[in-house]
């Protein structure tokens, strides 16, 4: 399999042949919580992509230099990631509150939410730990393949995200039976976006 | 079994922790922003469930508008007199704000009462449903039932009964005013919090045509314009209206309506803080 093929199939498979929200079912709670309007579902998948990328590499680096080298990492990678991903979106936070106050005001409620987003730490493991992966790639994955997974699953839950946004703010005005409104409804067009999304299975192989 | 892992794994977690500990310290001294204490505890004193009606977007950046000095201290004006001396007390001057009223349907004509006109199967908002034909209920000037100013509340005061009928509850009620924008038909009206009588309609129909679109509207009889000793209530297009300044709350014309338009209710004591926002 040549290098550039190989990076394409990763990431594809992120994106939409195993997207973490329809296909694998991980951070349904961002996926029904913060779904309700496009803007804020924008600011979400866009906290999400950032945190995603910078947790995957420090787990990576973390992974590969001190877990593995010591042999502790079968039974100390969840501490060690939570670790990291929680003290990153710390960061982050200070950090978007010095730099940028209307891009905190925007993205405030979600980034401590982040911390504790299945998504995130589903993408750290699975990049970087072998036996997660569903993929039909073999792998321990490379620093540039980690990114590539990492922003395919990314990119992939946003896309799926604004997507489920879109059309719940149409359903705000259409007339659905009483009992159905609110987050039955959503979790109706979920499994629908679901099976739409499912048609990817086996796509090149995958 | 090999002990040594256990002093591996202590040293690998510890050492990580230490390090974003450290880390994260150092960012703190670096990215560390200078918010006025006062902030805070501006943000407690105000009612906190970022309704808008003081025209700010939000509650902190009217609290942020006050230590500014672009605001003054009544900033918050659903919460009133209570929140204004609360805040007044945080900026050290003395506070003076008008009494902040209650909000006020005038209308009692649910499903079973208002007679309808068509059946209306659109969009759930009053002001679509009032802009077909005007409206699926024959009396024009009746709530629509569809809970339009419910939506409105930021403090869930308004909910509508199984007769389609709102309610407010007096006591959650902050008179931030909202309820009384939306409404397209100008039904909404804030009255003092101590008003016990009170006119539950607002049909200008005249009497005939009152009586048929409506069991529970006011046909403009004027018995409670003649029953009261104060000149407190008056028949206005069809439809009493009430002084507050005038009223004492001695009941006269709540006895002397013959359709029970007028009720009493019981006064809305102060309201307590608003259950703030979920994020």
């Amino acid at each position: 399999m040549n290098e550039a093929y190989r990076y394409f199939l990763i990431f594809l498979g992120a994106l939409l042949i195993y997207n973490i929200l329809l296909i694998r079912f991980i951070a349904l709670c961002p996926l029904i919580g913060v779904s309700t309007q496009v803007e804020t579902s924008i600011g979400m998948a866009m906290s999400v992509l950032f945190v995603m990328t910078m947790a995957t590499t420090a787990s990576w680096v973390a992974w590969n230099y001190i877990l593995e080298p010591l042999g502790v990492g079968e039974f100390l990678y969840i501490p060690v990631f939570i670790l990291i991903i929680a003290s990153l979106v710390q960061f982050t936070e200070m950090f978007i509150k010095k730099v940028s106050p209307p891009l905190y005001r925007a993205m405030g409620i979600y980034l401590p939410l982040i911390t504790t987003n299945c998504a995130v730490l589903a993408a750290a493991t699975e990049s970087v730990k072998p036996g997660f992966l569903k993929l039909n790639i073999p792998y321990n994955f490379s620093l540039p393949e980690a990114l590539i997974y990492t922003i395919g699953v990314a990119l992939g839950f946003g896309l799926v995200l604004i997507i489920f946004a879109c059309i719940r703010e149409r359903l705000e005005t259409s007339p659905i039976p009483h009992s159905f409104k609110g987050a039955p409804i959503a979790f109706i067009i979920a499994a629908l976006l679901s099976l739409a999304f499912m048609g990817f299975a086996n796509l090149l192989g995958l | 079994m090999d002990l040594s892992l256990v002093w591996k794994a202590a040293l690998a977690l510890g050492a990580l922790s230490f390090l974003f500990g450290a880390l994260l310290a150092i960012a703190y001294l670096f990215f560390k922003v200078e918010t006025d204490p006062r902030l805070d505890e501006l943000l407690e004193a105000v009612l906190g469930s970022n309704c808008g009606a003081c025209g700010y977007p939000g509650c902190e950046p009217a609290c942020e508008a006050v230590l500014k000095g672009e605001a003054g201290v009544d900033v918050c004006v659903a919460g009133g007199q209570k929140c204004a001396d609360a805040v007044a007390k945080i900026m050290g001057v003395e506070a003076t704000v008008s009494e902040r009223g209650v909000a006020l349907v005038h209308c009692k004509g649910g499903l079973s009462e208002s007679t309808p006109k068509a059946i209306y199967r659109g969009i759930d908002s009053c002001a679509a449903a009032d802009k077909i034909a005007g409206g699926f209920k024959a009396c024009d000037y009746g709530c629509l039932g569809l809970g339009t100013c419910k939506d409105a509340c930021p403090v869930n005061a308004i909910f509508l009964d199984e007769n389609r009928c709102r309610q407010v509850d007096r006591e959650r009620c902050t008179g931030c005013g909202l309820c009384v924008e939306v409404c397209p038909r100008g039904l909404i009206e804030l009255v003092p919090r101590d008003q016990e009588a009170l006119v539950m309609c607002n049909s200008a129909d005249k009497g005939a045509k009152a009586r048929k679109t409506c069991s529970v509207s006011c046909y403009a009889c004027k018995k409670c314009e003649k029953v009261c000793e104060f000149d407190a209530i008056e028949v206005v297009n069809n439809c009493a209206r009430i002084d507050y300044e005038k009223c004492t709350q001695c009941g006269k014309c709540i006895e002397a309506c013959p359709n029970d338009v007028i009720v009493r209710v019981k006064p809305a004591k102060e309201h307590g803080k608003a259950p703030s926002a979920v994020a």
